[in-house]
């Protein structure tokens, strides 16, 4: 019996995966593809690893970095293995899972998931008309282009003004495809501005803002789209419909943590993240199950999903030897102008500081501030700037936490 | 004389702000979180300059594509003259990590890099 398997091997399962292996665990990853790595091998662009390396790494050298690790350690890898079913609610818990090889139940004490995220598609926000070919999301295009060399085709569409849109505008424009054409609900891109200045500014990539595609057009192959100016609430001004020519149509409409593996064992999920409810150490609500990296809520930054996988480690660690919980869980929940907020409770005992994740949903100079029920401040820290299109990182003492049920974060702007 | 240039990092998602004061010709950089933001700032104002990230041809390989990048930034007005020089090459599986695929690219006295390991598959 394993001590630990890692469902998934992308950075987070990996990093995970590495942590337990050197204390001496005996660790497994299961992964569904040929290779470690995640989304990291379709993802070519510069600026992952500033925290962790202190240099911006391309996706693929990111990854190569844990995978060397991984080997080194001599962990027990299963690729092209797929999860299909895990019984977890005993002290022994089984994963059943289908491979070339066929069926296997591997039998562990715990277990990771770090099966990332899925791409919202044009079912989810509504686009009508047609279904022809050549409808792609963003994630399809990055790894038909950067992976095959294929360009989807010569002149895109492309829906959404995140940072995923961006950078797969800028991968085309400089593959050389005719004409791009970025659209967005939005006043402004939504996405980080690095991206906006290095993708979009950059390259003088035309964009159209508070403008979305409401019919595809196209009997076998698009032919275009129909565009039409929505209002602040996003509504459609009527009047404003235009036939744009395109031969292909590209969505980068948000990303959405995979759960339905962990629904299907029962975990609670939050509906602001879309994923799994944890405690401090990324345990879901099914003990003995641990969850890090996208599938908890969208990490935009490779280094923060790497941390969550870190904790996770340490939580899984503190699981095996059968350390101490709390008598009963503290809630940490979102307040004020907040967005979403990882953890979601305190359950161990323990003596380091509760780190948690935090979008925001104002804009500038803010406080983030830890309150009771009361609204008594426990504790406070300040930001230069804070936007929603970051995540922030916070550090919430132990010795705060005494005697409180619950607490609430808060961001207020000056 | 001294100027102050206000401008985001754009070296990580973080986006850090930097502030930038130039003063008889030196250069100083506040407002970074690592190392990279203060490098960063202060080639902002003398000389913009980007990583370039694209793929060459590759056989033999698991993909037809393989990842490259410039091993250091390019001044901006060189990426087009990177990208045009990566058209047309071919490499041969096995490649290394970090392995230089075309050295001193257009000119820029900058190698392109392999962003991966590619092994040799029998087809
Ligand atoms: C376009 C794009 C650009 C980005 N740019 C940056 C950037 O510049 N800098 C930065 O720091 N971060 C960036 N990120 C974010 C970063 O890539 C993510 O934070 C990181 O990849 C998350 O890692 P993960 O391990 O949680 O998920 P993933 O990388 O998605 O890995 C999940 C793994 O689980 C496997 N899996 C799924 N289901 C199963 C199953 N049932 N059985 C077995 N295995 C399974 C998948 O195959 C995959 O390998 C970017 C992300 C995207 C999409
Ligand atoms: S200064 Fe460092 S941490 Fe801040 S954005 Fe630049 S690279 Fe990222």
């Amino acid at each position: 019996m394993k001590d630990i398997v890692i469902i998934g091997g992308g950075p987070s399962g990996m990093a995970a995966a590495v942590r337990l292996a050197e204390k001496g665990y005996d660790v497994a990853i299961i992964e569904r593809k040929e290779e470690l790595g995640g989304i990291l091998d379709q993802c070519i662009h510069d600026g992952f690893g500033t925290k962790i390396f202190g240099v911006a790494l391309s996706g693929p050298e990111f990854a190569g970095e844990f995978i060397e690790q991984v080997q080194k350690l001599g962990i027990d890898v299963y690729l092209k293995t797929y999860v299909k079913s895990v019984e977890a609610s005993g002290k022994v818990k089984e994963i059943i899972t289908v491979s070339p090889d066929g069926v296997e139940i591997i039998k562990t004490k715990s277990i990771v998931y770090a099966i990332g995220c899925r791409e919202r598609h044009q079912f989810e926000i509504k686009i009508g008309g047609t279904r022809p070919a050549g409808v792609y999301t963003a994630g399809m295009v990055q790894r038909l282009v950067n992976l095959y060399g294929i360009l989807p085709g010569k002149n895109v569409v492309i829906v959404g003004g995140g940072d995923v849109g961006m950078i797969v505008a800028r991968h085309l424009y400089l593959e050389g495809v005719d004409s791009i054409l970025v659209v967005f609900p939005e006043e402004f891109f939504a996405g980080l501005p690095r991206n906006v200045q290095q993708c979009i500014l950059d390259f003088g990539i035309p964009y159209r803002p508070r403008t979305v595609v409401k019919e595809i057009v196209g009997k076998d192959r698009v032919e275009g789209v129909i565009l039409v100016q929505v209002d602040e609430k996003w509504n459609p001004i009527s009047g404003t419909e235009e036939f744009y020519p395109c031969d292909a149509v590209i969505l980068s409409v948000g990303l959405v943590p995979y759960t339905k593996k962990l629904t299907d064992i029962g975990a609670e999920i939050d509906p602001r993240t879309k994923g799994p409810i944890v405690n401090e150490f990324f345990e879901t609500t099914v003990r003995g199950v641990f969850a890090a990296g996208n599938l908890v809520q969208i990490f935009d930054y490779v280094d923060d999903a790497v941390e969550s996988a870190y904790l996770a480690a340490e939580g899984v660690e503190k699981y095996l030897r059968g350390e101490e919980r709390l008598e009963r869980p503290i809630f940490i929940n979102p307040g004020e102008n907040v967005r979403t907020l990882t953890p979601h409770r305190v359950e161990w005992k323990d003596e380091r500081p509760i780190t948690a994740f935090m979008r925001p949903a104002i804009e500038g100079k803010a406080w983030i501030i830890v309150r009771n029920e009361r609204g008594e401040i426990l504790e406070k820290s300040f930001r230069r700037y804070v936007r929603p299109s970051t995540l922030e990182r916070i550090e919430i003492s132990r010795d705060i936490l005494e005697n409180a049920e619950e607490v609430f974060i808060d961001v207020r702007g000056l | 004389m001294s100027e102050v240039y206000e401008f985001l990092c754009i070296r990580c998602p973080k986006g850090c702000r930097l502030k930038v004061m130039v003063e008889e010709g030196r250069v100083t950089v506040d407002g970074y979180e690592c190392l990279e933001g203060k490098k960063y700032g202060e080639e902002e104002v003398k000389n913009p300059k980007r990583i370039v990230t694209s793929t060459v041809r590759i056989l033999n390989a698991k993909y037809p594509r393989l990842p490259v990048r410039t091993a250091e930034p390019v001044p901006k007005d060189k990426i087009l003259d990177v990208i045009n020089a990566l058209k047309g090459v071919v490499v041969k599986a096995p490649v290394k990590r970090g392995q230089v695929i075309i050295e001193n690219v257009a000119e820029t006295g900058v190698d392109v890099i392999a962003e991966r390991d590619m092994e040799c598959v029998e087809k």
